[in-house]
């Protein structure tokens, strides 16, 4: 996993309003479109960080870099949220 | 297990949560944009319908890149839900484009339409784009009512073929008609109908004024105690207005013109790209070819909101302001004076205080009429 590399799928929008970060689904085939998918500040980063061409290894080390979190915590909340995104197919293995 | 990173929520969930935020910082978080002002029907009692070549309206008319451009600038001020509506906004040939670009921006598209414009491609577009909601104004039940309305035969016709197209792909469709005195008969038919189809539905009966001023409207309204007579009439809003007269029925004192979330949470653009307070409030209106939508929202909008009363103005002291649908946009198309009440609406919300509201009734039996009843004076009717 460390080494796999993601990349978004373009028909989700991520939006930051006040101080609230969504990821709003725009195509039918994507997600429940009356729902909205909130996502705290770590994840939001890991989405931000989501580019096609980093390895999860890279976002973690990022991570660790820009929160206070020790690599396991991190690992964890990568792992959680990569887990959703691609349950939602909000991201793909490259 | 549910990811503690990324929750899914209801949308109504969450525009509750984002409330305190959206008025503490003053996010436009809800706007509503008119493509247009032309529309296929001549409804007698549209607010603003021109035909549908109407020439200087189409040369008037933002440009699909103006219209692109103000909505990469709303979304940046924080823009998420977006009502897109008219005219009829289908009657515009880059329709799909800009509804597609506003989709590709994250809005949270509402979509009002007459829906006789409605094709399979069209609805099949849609459902692959869709909406998070959409909504036909149907004014009657049949052939005859509808179209002594919209005044273009076959329109009936075409209209539910439009509904079949979008209810056959599960789209998020809601019904709604404006009651007067050409439909009311329909009213509960149009209602059956709506839940026939098992689609939400609701009725506004209070019409408000034409923009061009014209007096077109007197002779269609429903009186004040038709409208009271069709909220009692309507279980749903018979409680709604019990719960209203309950709650908001209080002494009330203030000067301020502006009392809504107008130009505090929402704003309002038009087919020309003059942007308001509200569609209501027109009377103040900002050019968006010569201002940024930030440079009028933080720049002059917020000295519109200070709006004082400068002479009598006995709204300002009317307990019921709040079940009263008069507001200063609404005064001005009807009385061409932002500060003087709409004595149709302030019939009216005295009509449902006495209906609704036990503590009113009381007061009145026992000859003690409140001072806000007897201060409101016959408004000037100068619109037109």
């Amino acid at each position: 996993m460390q080494e796999t590399t993601y990349q978004k799928d373009p028909n989700i929008v991520f939006r930051k309003i006040a101080d609230e970060v969504i990821l709003v689904l725009i195509k039918q085939d994507v997600g429940d479109f009356q729902s909205v998918y909130t996502l705290n500040e770590v994840a939001a980063r890991i989405w931000e960080l989501i580019d096609g061409e980093r390895k999860v290894k890279e976002i973690k080390d990022k991570i660790v870099e820009e929160f206070e979190v020790t690599p396991e915590e991190a690992e964890k909340d990568l792992a959680e949220s990569l887990q959703k995104l691609e349950k939602f197919e909000g991201i793909k293995e490259v | 297990m549910e990811c503690p990173h990324i929750p899914i929520i209801k949308y109504a969930q969450f525009s509750e949560r984002l409330s305190k935020q959206v008025l503490a910082k003053r996010i436009p978080i809800s706007g509503s944009f008119e493509f247009t002002f032309r529309c296929n029907l001549r409804c007698a009692h549209c607010y603003c319908n021109l035909p549908l070549n109407d020439q200087d309206a189409i040369e008037k008319e933002l440009t699909t890149e103006e219209v692109f451009d103000i909505f990469d600038q709303i979304a940046e001020a924080g823009c998420l839900w977006l009502l897109l509506t008219g005219g009829e906004p289908l009657v515009r040939k880059d329709f799909l484009e800009i509804y597609t670009y506003a989709k590709k921006k994250g809005f949270l598209i509402s979509l009002y339409t007459n829906g006789t414009l409605i094709t399979p491609e069209m609805a099949d577009y849609l459902i692959q784009w869709p909406p998070y909601e959409m909504e036909i104004t149907l004014y009657g039940a049949t052939e005859e009512t509808y179209e002594r309305i919209t005044g273009i035969p076959g329109s009936f016709k075409r209209c539910q073929i439009g509904i079949d197209l979008l209810l056959g792909r599960k789209l998020p469709l809601k019904l709604k008609t404006m009651v007067m005195n050409l439909n009311c008969d329909d009213l509960w038919k149009i209602k059956e109908y709506a839940e026939r189809l098992g689609v939400e539905f609701r009725f506004d009966s209070e019409l408000n004024p034409r923009l061009d001023g014209s007096n077109n409207f007197n002779n269609l309204r429903l009186s004040p105690e038709e409208v009271l007579k069709l909220d009692l009439d309507d279980e749903k809003r018979t409680k709604t207005w019990r719960d209203i007269c309950a709650r908001l029925i209080r002494p009330f004192q203030s000067d301020k013109l502006y009392l809504c979330g107008a130009g505090v949470s929402s704003f309002h653009i038009d087919p020309y790209g003059q942007m308001s307070v509200c569609m209501l409030s027109r009377f103040q209106s900002y050019d968006l070819h010569l201002y940024s939508f930030k440079e009028v929202w933080d720049g002059y909008i917020p000295e519109h909101l200070t709006l004082k009363a400068q002479g009598d103005y006995p709204c300002g002291q009317c307990e019921l302001i709040s079940l009263c649908g008069r507001c200063p946009g609404w005064a001005w198309l009807e009385n061409g004076d932002l500060e003087a009440p709409v004595e149709y609406l302030c019939q009216i919300a005295h009509l449902r205080a006495a209906a609704f509201n036990t503590k009113h009734k009381e007061v009145k039996e026992n000859g003690d009429e409140r001072k806000d009843a007897k201060t409101v004076p016959e408004a000037a009717n100068t619109s037109g």
